[in-house]
């Protein structure tokens, strides 16, 4: 590398030329030559590399013999500069190094090979290393592709996070709540079994029973509280109750349901007061529930009004896939 | 790429469902009801005549559907599918495909298997 520098001096700049003289004074064999063949002195100022060469003579002279005719031009004294300063295609020895790795990329290196493998937990290779050498690097290969990831692998792969939990229900049969949003707050409750999941916390369910509010419309939906999971049961609560007065039908037990709300506003002074006791006949509970529930009171009135809006209904499906978007919580039931 | 997708998420159980008559809950609270056509990896449903009822119940009867994946929010799954079956045989789809690719078809730099 030092050679080739050395080569790439500038013959026609004389700063240059003068410059790479002085840094490397060398090639003495040519010097005596030149003099001993010439014996002139402007000969011997003309020569690059003489002790008393004379760059400005150089320049004028109309022939110069070159030591080394092809050698590399810079356009000017900085362009040189920088080049012995390391710059572009310079042999710098960090460079060196990179052309070596470079040069290396690629080809498998046995010891590196070993040196990582050694490296991995559960070692396959501890002692016969000779041996496994020769046909390390497919083994390799093999063994970096054979654990192929999917979901089904993935699942129990999150110990010790949140989705890990959510495994171990799958795998101990839990069944889980799942809370379902709407673009704005709470939707409703699906409860099943967890079959399988991934990381966006997309499900597939089995056995699910949904319990949603239906969705409001118009002016109701700006009116509406948001809704609370123990508002939503509370509610669902109403209505089962007032449906396990009188059971007819499903549907017009709804029906009948809303028109027990309705009742219930009718009383306009009173009617917290009778649902209070109604909830109280449900799951006798705080004070606070009563606060809630009366807090409900007008919305309920409302809600028959515009059609009954914001009703709580249940169904059951079979075999739900539900996107991990709308998840906002899962709450493993102990039962 | 889209097949590394949907390899690792539960994309693959929706694509498995493919030939199925499906009912699609959407975000905007309304649902579809139809024969599946394609999902892909971003869970984009493409269903095929579709009864589509729209948040006030009112119903629309379609020729095809095309929805986002992000504006699904329960793809309802047939009794007859088995959840885990299904899963596995469109891994086991992906797979094949996959090692095809390595066995001459696909392009050498990404082939996987020097066997």
């Amino acid at each position: 590398m030092e050679e080739r520098e050395r080569k790439s001096l500038n013959p026609d700049n004389k700063d240059t030329t003068a410059a790479g003289c002085s840094s490397a004074p060398s090639v003495p064999e040519r010097e005596p030559e030149a003099r001993s063949k010439t014996g002139v002195v402007d000969a011997d100022k003309t020569d690059v590399c003489s002790d008393n060469f004379d760059p400005l003579l150089a320049l004028y002279s109309p022939a110069v013999t070159l030591p080394f005719p092809n050698v590399k031009c810079f356009n000017n004294v900085s362009a040189y500069e920088s080049f012995l300063k390391g710059g572009r295609g310079r042999a710098k020895p960090e460079n060196v190094e990179k052309k070596r790795l470079k040069a290396m990329k690629g080809v498998a290196d046995p010891e590196r090979i070993e040196r990582l493998k050694k490296l991995m937990v559960n070692n396959p290779v501890s002692g016969t290393e000779e041996g496994e050498s020769s046909g390390t690097p497919q083994r390799r290969e093999r063994g970096r592709h054979k654990p192929q990831k999917n979901v089904l692998t993935r699942m129990p792969l999150c110990k010790g996070s949140p989705l890990g939990e959510l495994y171990r229900c799958v795998e101990e049969r839990i069944r889980v709540k799942v809370h379902i949003r709407t673009f704005k707050g709470l939707r409703g409750v699906c409860t099943g079994f967890v079959v399988a999941f991934d990381k966006f916390w997309n499900m597939a369910m089995v056995d699910v029973d949904e319990t949603y509010r239906e969705p409001l419309l118009g002016e109701a939906f700006y009116h509406e509280k948001a809704l609370t999971i123990s508002r939503l049961f509370e509610k669902l609560n109403l209505q089962e109750s007032s449906e396990g007065d009188e059971p007819p039908k499903k549907h017009e037990a709804q029906e009948t349901a809303s028109k027990h709300q309705a009742a219930h506003c009718t009383g306009k002074g009173g009617h917290s007061r009778t649902e209070s006791k109604l909830s109280d006949t449900v799951r006798p509970k705080q004070d606070k529930h009563k606060v809630s529930l009366k807090a409900q009171g007008p919305e309920v009135c409302q809600k028959k009004d515009s059609q009954m809006y914001g009703k709580v209904h249940t169904r059951h499906i079979n075999q739900l896939f539900i996107r991990g978007e709308n998840v906002i919580l899962v709450n493993p039931q102990p039962l | 790429m889209s097949r590394t997708i949907a390899e690792n998420s539960m994309v693959v159980l929706l694509q498995g469902l493919q030939g199925q008559v499906t009912t699609v809950d959407l975000k905007n609270e309304s649902t579809a009801r139809g024969r599946v056509v394609n999902v892909d990896a971003f869970m984009n449903i493409r269903l095929d005549n579709v009864l589509y009822r729209d948040r006030r119940g009112q119903l629309t009867q379609l020729q095809d559907l095309f929805i986002t994946g992000r504006n699904v929010r329960y793809v309802h799954i047939p009794d007859n599918v088995d959840i885990m079956k299904t899963i596995q045989s469109q891994l086991a789809r992906i797979h094949r495909v996959r090692n095809f690719a390595s066995h001459g078809g696909g392009r050498k730099e990404f082939a996987t298997k020097t066997k």
